[in-house]
């Protein structure tokens, strides 16, 4: 091995070096900016996280399978998947192998050490002979191909992308095309540049073989260091549009994913993870594809992927209209290869409005309302609570008034289990929360949630149970109720029919079951009512189910959808919903089923009068409010 | 003089007297406004109702005749729940319409 | 005479049509669906504004009609557009070739069940108007209950003018129908409260302000403007209202023995199936669409095909007959013309 110039230095290392340096510094104040704009107990909690054992190793492994190896693109789509991995992991390993090699071969580099490792071919001369050499000489022309390969496809996905079974994907940017273009360069640029010096300082089957071929041309030494310029040029303009470009998501995401192991929640709408989930945002597309509102194509343009660059442009106008319409079905949030949160992104925006005035519930009497039902005896004397005597108060809310079948069928259920109940909202109560919070007006909905915790604080009740998923997601994440349990129907009904207190009958019925956003992906509940509906009748699934269910329409999330507008959303949901064919559709939220009935085909209901339809008491003796509602 | 009373202002509307600019901005950006035809449905199925005497009928009512201070009074407990957009029979979007009140008029009704 | 005149539904429109082609010498067709004519009327029990019975009416009809060609419990499968004319293939079996169809297919009463909030389906006491003309034809219907019956309510435009049941036009006969209705019921039940539910009263024809009048007048029964919008369930059963009186702007609540939904009229979805099988238009509310609204509501865009009755919108009865009678008279102005 030996230096080829004595100063080791070139001109051409330039651009490079400038690029770099660029790039490096913008990341590490935006970075310390990131982190400082990070509530003080956020802070404090990321950095406990970063020397914590247990999210240290997290941090690692995720940043390696996520940011390298792409493993969530690799599940969702092979092709995709490889296209990014190689491109990501081949480049690293170039990195890596290129500086192992460096340190390897050469002593006392200076300031050197900041271009060799990438133009150590031009500079250093060495053999193959040894087993060490070619081994490296090897590596790097196989990380190369590698690369090379990714690039490849990523051309034919610019020009086809139903190639990879994506429909829609995003437009890019004039700076976004800069970048793309100048990254497609770099690697060809390198095989050519490194196939000029093969025949001086080595190479392996890529280059080596290249410059064999193309004697004529590449062994011509004064074309090298045009090569070598293009290839440091087209990094150097790579890294000076990086912070403007999409790519930037490659130097944020390995910021996020700590963050988000750390569990820091967004809290301000443009600052610390906000800003970092925004910048983590490699504009892929996916959630073009599963955005519900993407049946329509005007609003296309209204996806997570442009919530995110209008964010980046500060243009106000259109994150409001953005963030307005969203249903915050959190689909987005779901397919998101980052991480993302579409949803809560947009909330947050919404909380930024400015209002003249605000609602204030100061004036309501919490107790008035406790009045409404009859309160539990609190009995200390039972020395075990078994489920028998466990102390029922149902929460209806708003949707449910509306929907009197879901509160029927609920009540005759519990009858027939034999379920000490009252209903807390007969008459009329005070809304959850949730929307209010959809709205992003965080002061008035904790008010309300104060309000319903002092009335079911004082029930004596042990259970709450919701028969509508978007107050079940406020009363799980906002609502603090020591020793009382809060149940969604599905779960109580699964628990009733598998201790035995209820009995199903099972039919021949085919029915499907349409996860609602908010139970679903907004809490995580898939399985309870697939076991209830399995009981009662044949389940199908839908074309797209779980997580990837797709949005009734009737969301009260959006806050500008027209109801004209959300028609075409509901049936794209319907015909997913009917892929198997089934003879019914069941849903576990009230607006879901009111949204669904006004288009679907065939009959919509809700899980709780299938249960009641096909069920009977599992108890010999009949429950204390039989005769309610019988 | 004080004979004991006095003439007691009219309570007749005077649709010549009434500042109908903020309403026209609210018309602006809520087309939908003009589109209410006082059948009662969401001021029947608020959970407001019964503490502010919220009804989102009287609102539309209330700001087009110049009671400002009115409208905002009964808003004071909107829960902004939706069941008025679920019921209304015009399809009305009752929730942004309510939203944009609070952005465009002030809480004294000037 | 040898043309032969395709008419489809034997509903009071295909039959006033059928026996006014028969006086002028023709042998119409008559295809219906069901297994007896008469349609929606047959159903019903008297007719505003006289109190007519149906049954007369419809009788009537049957008798003028019976030398027409009459199938039953057929439906049409399908329809081959050829040259210049038309080749019908009933579910019979039977194929026709025709140059002249009258569409006489009707309306469907609205699904009331798709207003979950009134709790159609789901409350024993709640049912529709035409349950309640059942009622009155027959006396069965487990819900009504004949002794204790201390309030009624009728809930006015269920399924019209009403974006979320996608039906936003008005149907017209829904408004004077409850009077009636109201009426018949204070008839029988002298001592109960009769409330209706409405948002505007369309009194449009003639004689009916009278019976508006004398709804209010003679029979005391309440009026009340304001749209139901939740309909709940008390402890012994029986139904709670909520609303919205809006003329005293304050809500109100009342609990009823029986809940009426006047559902509306829509369009038949087997009229728009045979509609679209010979390419015919369907107008924005849904129901088919005539060469002109008002000139030519009796005439399809497509030559040979006409209208009449509902099938073009909610009509009264006088209405549909007056169109039945009229699209006789273009059929045979239409036949003398290919001669």
């Amino acid at each position: 091995m030996r230096e080829r110039f004595l100063t080791g230095y070139n001109d051409f290392v330039l651009p490079f070096v400038c690029g770099m340096l660029f790039v490096l510094t913008y990341c590490i104040v935006g970075m310390i900016r990131i982190i400082m704009q990070l509530p003080a107990q956020d802070r404090k909690r990321f950095f406990i996280s970063l020397v914590t054992p247990k999210t240290m190793l997290k941090n690692i492994k995720d940043i390696f399978l996520k940011c390298l190896i792409h493993v969530d693109l690799w599940k969702r789509n092979k092709l995709l998947g490889y296209m990014h991995s190689s491109i990501a992991f081949g480049w690293f390993m170039l990195i890596l192998v290129g500086h192992i090699e460096v340190l390897l071969y050469t002593s006392n580099l200076g300031a050197k050490a900041l271009y060799y490792p990438i133009f150590f071919r031009y500079f250093v001369a060495e053999t193959e002979s040894t087993m060490k050499g070619s081994l490296i000489f090897f590596l790097m022309d196989f990380f190369l191909l590698v690369v090379l390969s990714g690039i490849v496809l990523a051309i034919i996905k610019r020009v086809r992308s139903r190639f990879f079974g994506m429909r829609r994907t995003t437009n890019p940017s004039f700076l976004d095309l800069v970048g793309l273009y100048s990254l497609w360069a770099i690697f060809p640029l390198r095989l050519l540049a490194e196939s000029f010096t093969a025949d001086i300082s080595g190479g392996s089957f890529l280059t080596k073989s290249l410059n064999y071929v193309f004697t004529e041309f590449l062994s011509n030494h004064a074309n090298m260091l045009p090569a070598w310029w293009a290839y440091s040029c087209a990094l150097g303009i790579f890294f000076c549009v990086l912070p403007f470009t999409r790519y930037m998501h490659i130097p944020t995401e390995i910021l996020l994913i700590p963050l988000r192991n750390a569990g820091i929640r967004i809290v301000n709408a443009r600052k610390g993870l906000a800003k970092a989930q925004v910048y983590a945002c490699p504009s892929c597309g996916l959630c073009i594809d599963a955005c519900p509102m993407g049946v329509m194509k005007s609003n296309i343009k209204d996806t997570t992927v442009y919530l995110n660059r209008q964010i980046r442009r500060n243009n106000e106008a259109r994150i409001e209209e953005i963030s307005d319409k969203c249903l915050l079905c959190a689909k987005c949030t779901a397919v998101c290869p980052v991480g993302v949160e579409g949803d809560k992104l947009r909330i947050a925006q919404r909380s930024m409005r400015k209002y003249n005035f605000g609602p204030d519930y100061s004036n309501i009497d919490a107790s008035v309302l406790s009045e409404q039902y009859n309160k539990f005896v609190i009995n200390n004397n039972n020395d075990v609570t078994t489920a028998d005597n466990q102390k029922v108060l149902y929460f209806t809310g708003c949707m449910t008034a509306l929907t009197p079948a879901i509160r029927k069928a609920t009540e005759s259920i519990m009858a027939k289990a034999g379920v000490d109940y009252e209903i807390m909202d007969r008459d009329g109560g005070i809304c959850c929360g949730r929307p209010m919070l959809m709205a992003g007006r965080f002061d008035q909905a904790k008010q309300m949630v104060e309000k319903n915790t002092e009335i079911i604080m004082n029930s004596g009740a042990d259970t709450l149970l919701l028969s509508c998923p978007i107050c079940y997601k406020i009363f799980m994440e906002h609502y603090r109720l020591p020793g009382i349990r809060i149940i969604h129907h599905t779960q109580f009904m699964d628990e009733l029919i598998s201790s035995g207190r209820l009995k199903v009958r099972k039919d021949n019925i085919k029915y499907v079951f349409h996860d609602p956003c908010e139970l679903g992906r907004g809490c995580g509940i898939y399985e309870q009512p697939r076991n209830v509906l399995s009981a009662a009748g044949m389940l199908v699934e839908a074309a797209k189910n779980r997580k990837e269910s797709i949005c009734c329409g009737g969301s009260l999330g959006s806050l500008t959808l027209s109801f004209e507008k959300r028609k075409a959303m509901t049936e794209n949901a319907i015909s997913n919903l009917t892929a198997a064919s089934p003879d019914r559709i069941v849903t576990a939220c009230p607006l879901c089923m009111n949204t669904f009935g006004r288009y679907a085909d065939r009959p919509v209901e809700d899980i709780a009068q299938v249960v009641d339809r096909y069920s009977d008491s599992g108890r010999k003796t009949s429950g204390k409010h039989a005769d309610k509602t019988n | 003089m004080d004979f004991g009373f006095k003439i007691s202002p009219s309570s007749a509307v005077n649709l010549d007297n009434v500042n109908v600019e903020k309403f026209e901005q609210l018309h602006s950006v809520e087309p939908d406004v003009y589109k209410c035809m006082a059948c009662g449905s969401c001021s029947s199925t608020c959970p407001a109702n019964r503490f502010s005497g919220m009804s989102m009928r009287k609102v539309i009512l209330a700001l087009q005749r110049g009671k400002e201070k009115e409208a905002i009074s009964m808003m004071r407990n909107c829960m902004l729940c939706g069941k008025c957009s679920m019921v209304c029979p015009r399809g009305i979007n009752t929730r942004h319409l309510i939203l944009s009140i609070s952005r465009i008029y002030k809480e004294d009704g000037k | 005479m040898k043309e032969n005149i395709v008419i489809i539904g034997g509903g009071i429109a295909g039959l006033e049509s059928a026996a006014r082609l028969i006086d002028l010498g023709y042998k119409p067709i008559i295809i219906e669906k069901s297994d007896h004519l008469g349609g929606h009327v047959a159903d019903w029990n008297c007719l505003f504004p006289d109190m007519t019975p149906a049954r007369e009416v419809v009788n009537r009809l049957i008798v003028s009609s019976a030398d027409a060609n009459i199938f039953l419990n057929t439906e049409i499968s399908f329809v081959n557009k050829l040259k210049d004319s038309y080749n019908i293939m009933l579910s019979n079996g039977i194929s026709i070739i025709t140059k002249i169809i009258l569409f006489t297919t009707g309306f469907s009463v609205f699904d009331a069940s798709k207003k979950e909030e009134y709790g159609y389906g789901i409350y024993d006491q709640v049912i529709t108007n035409r349950d309640l003309e059942h009622w009155f034809n027959t006396g069965d219907d487990k819900r009504v209950n004949n002794c204790g019956m201390n309030a009624v309510g009728f809930v006015h435009c269920v399924g019209s003018r009403d974006e979320k049941a996608r039906n936003p036009q008005c149907s017209k006969v829904c408004c004077i129908t409850a009077v009636k209705q109201a009426i018949e019921l204070k008839q029988k039940f002298p001592e109960a409260m009769v409330y209706c539910f409405y948002m505007d009263l369309r009194m449009f024809g003639k004689k009916y302000e009278d019976f508006y009048i004398g709804a209010q007048r003679d029979y005391g029964i309440r009026f009340i403007r304001g749209r139901v919008s939740e309909v709940s369930e008390n402890i012994d059963g029986r139904v709670i209202v909520k609303a919205e009186d809006t003329l005293s702007g304050k809500p109100v609540k009342v609990t009823l023995d029986l809940l009426v939904l006047m559902a509306g009229m829509v369009c038949n979805s087997d009229s728009t199936k045979v509609a679209g099988m010979v390419g015919l238009p369907l107008d924005s509310d849904g129901f088919l669409k005539s060469k002109d609204n008002v000139a030519d509501i009796i005439d399809s865009p497509r030559e040979g095909i006409f209208y009449a009755g509902a099938c073009t919108g909610p009509k009264t009865v006088p209405e549909t007959l007056a169109e039945a009678r009229a699209a006789a008279l273009k059929i045979h102005l239409f036949i003398k013309s290919l001669q």
